[in-house]
């Protein structure tokens, strides 16, 4: 592990260690701005692990790095986790830059990966495909939410969200609704996390008289633009993509978060949904694995994205194990085979089947409305 | 840009420019007497809101840990140095400042927590409980390099701001709060409603600048900490301890910095993080103030308040581009407002 | 060390260098590749912050200023990477001229600010800018391609790194080595020196922060092509703060300390990496940033001046020795003995309402040893700042070789052929005696940054170290020539200033106290020397308190009081003068 004896016995690279397992390097971000994101994601992974701790009789190792929220940290932690600890699978990250980073580096040397943020996967060569994402893209979220806009009676909306790239994914998302001609966006107002006022921002927004308001946030400071919207008498509907669902979220933005639409996993309503919900049992082991190794329950989605993860990669070791040993490039090229041919294996947060080709597993049942009612998600299908 | 919304964004920029207007005094306070420009400042404002949190919520606050290991650590310092210059005499009062006095403040704050008292008491015991963490890293941080100059202190102080946001994340986790109103009144200006809260931050700004202004140029102590910022040696002869007289503002920084978390809080949601740009921003408000005048910093600050909200209004993405590019300008117009013929610094 | 032995140590470090992947994994590779990167802009910082006292968080700007115009070019608008590169030099370096323009002549700490500013304002705006892929970044970024090979992986771009890295060191240390880098070394301590030099302090500090910036703009193209993505969160402020982290941990004016400081906390932060979560399993995210601050706080508490100067300050110094066969440099013709060199009309110069020179004339004639003496406060110091132009006067007139100087900036004075020295002495303590007094010699070498940087500037070079040790043996210092000025005694120290403005073979001589603090031994040997200066044919103008220096060494006398001139005449004349006895008297009593 130590640089300064690879320095010193640099000589004996080339006589790689035996494998006995496979081995998972998994990177998120434990510090920085991100955290508040990768730390459930860590949560997420520590409760998979306890879930399904071997791979056949395989038993399975997690290499876990902090990237603290920045792309080139995440780019030296992947080349670490492939070059010196010769994983057979990359899973992380917590930011979209940090993740797309991530992926330049699992392309260039032929491991695996598992994306759990949204981003847009480089498939123009299917061959050189080494990457799958994990969330319901932001497009998809756009159009689920679009629809319910629809539903509505919402036709124009005003768009408020992060200055960072998940409010571009999601402001994104809304464009390419308004391209499809179902919804108008009015306002593209910006405001960072560490922001101690929107007022502005939302005067600009209740300027453009919106039909409703897509708030681009994430976390707690998701309810900022809604307190601020509640503040300025705000009557339309509000929506949110996945990131809102969030324990302190609802804390903070109180009564004026009530009501709030948002389009996320299934995960979430778990409880709610029908018995016979393809996520339905899955996310119950989910939540049982997470109180078992974090105490208490999961409040936001992100924990299960790692969840999803580790049951796609389990799921395709299981099947690459019997083509190569694991430790070897080719384990990784069956378990990148395995993976890309996974058919509607059952998670918390979607029904995933990938194809070579395509950077996303889901379709629009990976996704679900939900309100929010005194305090707690409502299932509103 | 009608009127109305004119007013509602003056408004809503003094108010966020009175929350940078306590940090910038703070700052002003600080760097006036040691020479450090705190950067930490901010952090300490948003450890304080997260501990009234957890204070809210009946849970102990991580500060108690905080201030405990602080306190073991600058005693051991303390100790050490005292040792080794012979002043085996020194010992007990370095333990009553360093170990014991911190120690009982967290204790006592540990204790009560879980107890739930009235919203006072919390204020008090949130005050308690970060008081001491300013004057600590004093101890461990700087007075080592006090005779340093203010480049080098202000580097330090940068990478103590990185070391207390690891540490706010560690302690409080990753998640913002919120903390209970202090008032729930409102007011009626322009049309324009302006929340209780609001009017409590830009009051206790503008009064906690004055006071402080008052104290320090206008009262024998305020002067004798002025002296040490511009002179050490000086003051060490005139039989000032640039030590005290450095512990002295760190203990009303803090106080300051509780202060301005206490308000701030039930405003906005503060994360373990919020404190960078909140003092970056009072910064820039403190340096157009000049750095030495605490109307002038609250002033400055309440500028960059406003500059902020007509910001976010015209560019919302670009707001900060344009605060901090305007810094520039500033600077040089401060640069020549206080030119004076160079002494040269040698290294 | 040698220069021979340095050249032999560089050999040996380019030679293990370029084995290194023979031996090294390939993981290890990839952070040396990371460490190149970061030593470019460390290495830059090294010249601004360490060398020439300029102290920049903003490099990460510039780095991202590169970056993303390389990442623009090539994987957006479809140019090869080697246009991206000169895209990325351009653009970085003509941002770099904009702002440097306007806050290079803030002072001191203001400076310092401004750059964090700029930094902030620029980083915020890459994830702003449409067209340059938001707050995602851009990614699918091509390689760097040399003829047909592409530079895809981590142990061959390291060729490159590492050589554009050695490139800019050898580059950097020779103009360090050259008359513009002396000037630059100059910088830190103050213009006033540096314009009495005739050098243009602000166009030095310009062309020291553009230097940065380009060695920024290259290790953002390095970085683009390396990593094949860019993104906002890399060049924001905290980075900006980690290189500046990186020079200081590698030392103060030490350009191998950008590499060293580079190394040392990109290995840090690997090693923090894999050692604290055997220590703290839970929180090892958290600490890892808590323990990075604390080892640098520790380390600037503890070592402030950097790892490279602590262990160069332990090995012996550098004594090239100075080439006596080189050409001399060319000399100016001294005017003729007895015609009017300054003539000071009727000047006068206000402080508020303090009157410090009122009215004040005299004139300095060729080849002879003016002496301006009065009591403390007489105004004496002030009038000999308006003669070389470190004060602009209030009205009045000064003309020097029969120019009015009154609109001539100090460094122009200097060039026309008036040198000074300091009352409180004003060497660069940490450069050598020579290179202290090649100083002096810089209105009298043309050599440019390039010139220094390719070492085209050799034998002009030669001429002007001969002429700094003429200089030096005439003063009596012929053995003391690669010393640490700051090492020399406060007399010794006296005579380098004096060598020093001999070497930029003046016309007028302006001695600001000379003989205060020297013993009289030194006195005497002060004043020997200036009588043999007097008879090559050198005029001196001497500030002075010390009336029995004075006096046997001057030929005319001028005593000022109260900011007017008292009289002038003959020491003898001076020495009856009821009226000066009276003011000193006087000011005694």
């Amino acid at each position: 592990m130590n640089k300064l004896y690879g320095l010193a016995l640099a000589a004996m690279v080339g006589a790689a260690p035996a494998h006995a397992q496979i081995k998972v390097g998994f990177v998120t971000s434990l510090s920085g701005p991100a955290a508040a994101l990768g730390i459930p994601y860590a949560k997420g992974m520590a409760a998979a692990q306890s879930y399904n701790a071997k791979v056949g009789d395989q038993s399975v190792t997690v290499i876990q790095l902090d990237d603290g929220s920045d792309p080139s940290a995440a780019t030296r932690n992947a080349r670490k986790l492939v070059e010196e600890d010769k994983v057979d699978i990359l899973i992380g990250t917590a930011t979209a830059p940090s993740s797309i980073a991530m992926s330049t580096v699992a392309n260039e040397l032929h491991v695996p990966y598992i994306a759990v943020s949204p981003i847009k996967v480089d498939v123009t060569d299917p061959k050189t495909q080494w990457t799958i994402a994990v969330p319901q893209p932001p497009v998809l979220m756009g159009k689920v939410i679009s629809d319910r806009m629809k539903r509505d009676g919402v036709k124009t909306i005003g768009f408020i969200g992060f200055s960072d790239a998940w409010g571009d994914l999601v402001y994104a998302g809304a464009k390419a609704a308004e391209a499809r001609g179902e919804i108008k966006v009015l306002t593209n107002e910006r405001y960072t996390r560490t922001d101690t006022s929107v007022t502005a921002q939302i005067l600009r927004v209740v300027a453009a008289k919106p039909d409703g308001v897509l708030d681009g946030g994430s976390s707690t400071q998701a309810a900022l633009p809604l307190l601020a919207l509640a503040e300025r008498g705000y009557k339309g509907k509000t929506y949110g993509l996945a990131s809102l669902v969030n324990a302190d979220f609802i804390r903070v933005g109180g009564k004026a978060a009530e009501g709030v639409q948002v389009c996320t996993g299934p995960v979430i309503v778990s409880d709610q949904l029908p018995a016979d919900h393809y996520a339905k049992k899955i996310s119950g082991d989910f939540r049982a694995a997470y109180e078992k190794v974090n105490g208490g329950q999961p409040t936001d989605g992100f924990a299960a994205y790692s969840f999803d993860a580790w049951l796609i990669f389990t799921n395709a070791a299981n099947r690459a194990l019997g083509k190569a040993k694991p430790g070897t490039q080719e384990f990784r090229a069956a378990l990148r085979d395995a993976m890309l041919s996974t058919k509607d294996l059952a998670g918390t947060q979607g029904l995933y089947t990938f194809r070579p080709g395509e950077g996303y597993g889901v379709d629009e049942h990976s996704l679900v409305v939900v309100t929010l009612k005194d305090g707690k998600w409502a299932y509103t299908p | 840009m009608s009127f109305d919304i004119a007013a509602i964004l003056a408004v809503d920029g003094v108010s966020n420019g009175a929350i940078y207007a306590l940090v910038a005094i703070g700052t002003v306070l600080l760097f006036s007497v040691t020479r450090v420009m705190f950067v930490p400042f901010g952090d300490l404002a948003a450890f304080t809101a997260l501990t009234l949190a957890a204070l809210d919520g009946g849970k102990r606050p991580g500060t108690v840990a905080l201030v405990a290991i602080l306190a073991a650590l600058a005693f051991s310092m303390e100790a050490f140095a005292l040792l080794r210059a012979g002043r085996r005499r020194d010992l007990p009062k370095a333990a009553l400042y360093y170990l014991l006095v911190p120690g009982v403040l967290a204790a006592i704050v540990g204790v009560a927590a879980p107890l739930h008292p009235p919203l006072p008491v919390r204020l008090l015991l949130a005050l308690m409980a970060v008081t001491p963490i300013a004057p600590l890293l004093d101890r461990i941080v700087f007075r080592p390099v006090a005779d340093a100059p203010v480049l080098l202190l202000l580097i330090i102080a940068v990478a103590l701001h990185f070391a207390l946001v690891g540490l706010g994340l560690l302690f409080f986790g990753p998640e913002g709060v919120r903390t209970e109103p202090l008032t729930s009144g409102s007011l009626e200006i322009f049309g324009t409603t302006i929340s209780g809260q609001t009017v409590l931050i830009v009051v206790a700004a503008l009064a906690l600048s004055g006071l402080l202004y008052v104290c320090f140029d206008y009262t024998l102590v305020g002067k004798a900490l002025r002296a040490v910022s511009s002179n050490r040696t000086g003051a060490r002869l005139m039989g000032i301890r640039p030590a005290r007289a450095g512990a002295i503002a760190y203990i009303l920084g803090s106080v300051l910095a509780g202060v301005s978390g206490i308000l701030i809080a039930p405003v906005n949601t503060i994360f373990y993080d919020s404190g960078f740009l909140i003092g970056l921003k009072a910064f820039v408000g403190a340096i157009i103030g000049g750095l030495y005048s605490y109307p002038g910093a609250a002033l400055g600050a309440l500028f960059v308040g406003l500059l902020e909200s007509f910001a976010s209004f015209e560019s919302s993405s670009l707001k900060d581009v344009i605060v901090f590019s305007l810094l520039v300008p500033i600077l040089m117009w401060r640069s020549i407002a206080s030119l004076h013929l160079e002494e040269d610094d040698e290294e | 060390m040698t220069r021979r032995r340095k050249s032999i140590a560089g050999v040996l470090a380019l030679v293990a260098l370029a084995a290194a992947p023979l031996f090294l994994s390939s993981f290890t590779i990839s952070l040396l590749d990371y460490i190149g990167v970061y030593a470019l802009v460390a290495i830059g910082l090294a010249l601004l912050t360490g060398v020439g006292g300029i102290v920049s968080f903003g490099q990460a700007a510039f780095v991202g200023v590169g970056a993303y115009a390389t990442a623009w070019a090539s994987a957006l608008a479809g140019y090869s990477p080697w246009v991206g590169l000169a895209l990325a030099i351009v653009l970085t370096c003509g941002v770099a001229a904009v702002l440097g323009a306007t806050t290079l002549r803030l002072q001191g700490h203001f400076l310092s600010l401004s750059t964090l500013a700029w930094g902030l304002a620029i980083g915020f705006l890459f994830g702003n800018v449409e067209g340059l892929g938001n707050f995602s970044g851009i990614s699918s970024i091509p390689p760097i391609r040399i003829g047909s090979l592409a530079l895809t992986e981590s142990a061959q771009i390291y060729y490159l790194i590492w050589g554009v890295v050695a490139a800019s060191l050898v580059a950097l240390s020779n103009l360090l080595n050259s008359r513009a880098g002396r000037a630059i070394r100059a910088l830190r301590g103050g213009n006033v020196l540096v314009e009495s030099l005739g050098i243009d302090s602000f166009r030095t500090k310009l062309a020291a922060f553009v230097i940065a910036a380009l060695l920024a703009a290259l290790s953002g193209w390095l970085y683009a092509h390396m990593s094949r993505f860019v993104s906002p969160a890399t060049f924001d402020a905290g980075m900006g703060i980690e290189y500046l982290m990186m020079a200081m941990v590698g030392g103060q004016g030490s350009l191998i300390g950008g590499v060293v400081g580079a190394s040392i906390i990109t290995f840090l932060k690997n090693s923090i990496q894999d050692y604290l979560p055997l220590i703290s399993p839970g929180a090892s995210g958290q600490l890892e940033v808590v323990a990075f601050s604390a080892i640098f706080i520790l380390f600037l508490q503890r070592a402030r001046r950097g790892i490279v100067p602590y262990i160069v300050d332990r090995l012996p110094k550098a004594s090239e020795p100075v080439d006596e066969s080189a050409a001399d440099l060319p000399k100016r013709r001294q005017p003729p003995a007895g015609r009017t060199i300054l003539s000071v009309d009727q000047v006068v110069r206000r402080f508020g309402g303090l009157t410090a020179v009122n009215l004040v004339s005299f004139e300095v004639r060729a080849a002879e040893i003016l002496g301006l003496i009065g009591p403390n406060g007489a105004g004496k110091s002030t009038m000999f700042n308006l003669c070389t132009g470190a004060l602009p006067m209030d009205s009045g007139a000064i003309a020097f070789a029969g120019e009015p100087i009154r609109r001539m900036p100090q460094r122009a004075i200097a060039r026309a052929g008036v040198s000074r020295t300091f009352q409180h002495v004003k060497l660069r303590p940490r450069m050598s005696v020579i290179d202290n007094v090649l100083l002096g010699a810089h209105t009298r070498t043309k050599a440019g940054i390039a010139a220094g940087m390719l070492r085209l500037d050799r034998s002009e070079e030669a001429s002007a170290r001969k002429e700094a040790q003429a200089q030096l043996q005439r003063v009596g210092l012929g053995d003391v020539l690669f010393e640490e000025a700051g090492n020399l005694p406060l007399g010794k120290q006296r005579l380098v200033e004096i060598a020093r403005a001999l070497a930029a073979d003046p016309v007028l001589l302006v001695l600001d106290e000379p003989a205060a603090g020297l013993r009289r031994n030194e006195k005497m040997a002060l004043a020997e020397l200036l009588r043999s200066l007097r008879a090559d044919g050198l005029t001196i103008l001497l500030v002075e308190h010390d009336m029995e220096f004075v006096m046997s060494l001057v030929d005319r006398i001028v005593v000022m009081d109260f900011g007017s001139k008292l009289c002038e005449g003959l020491p003898a004349e001076i020495r009856a003068d009821p009226r000066v006895q009276e003011a000193y008297l006087g000011s005694l009593a």
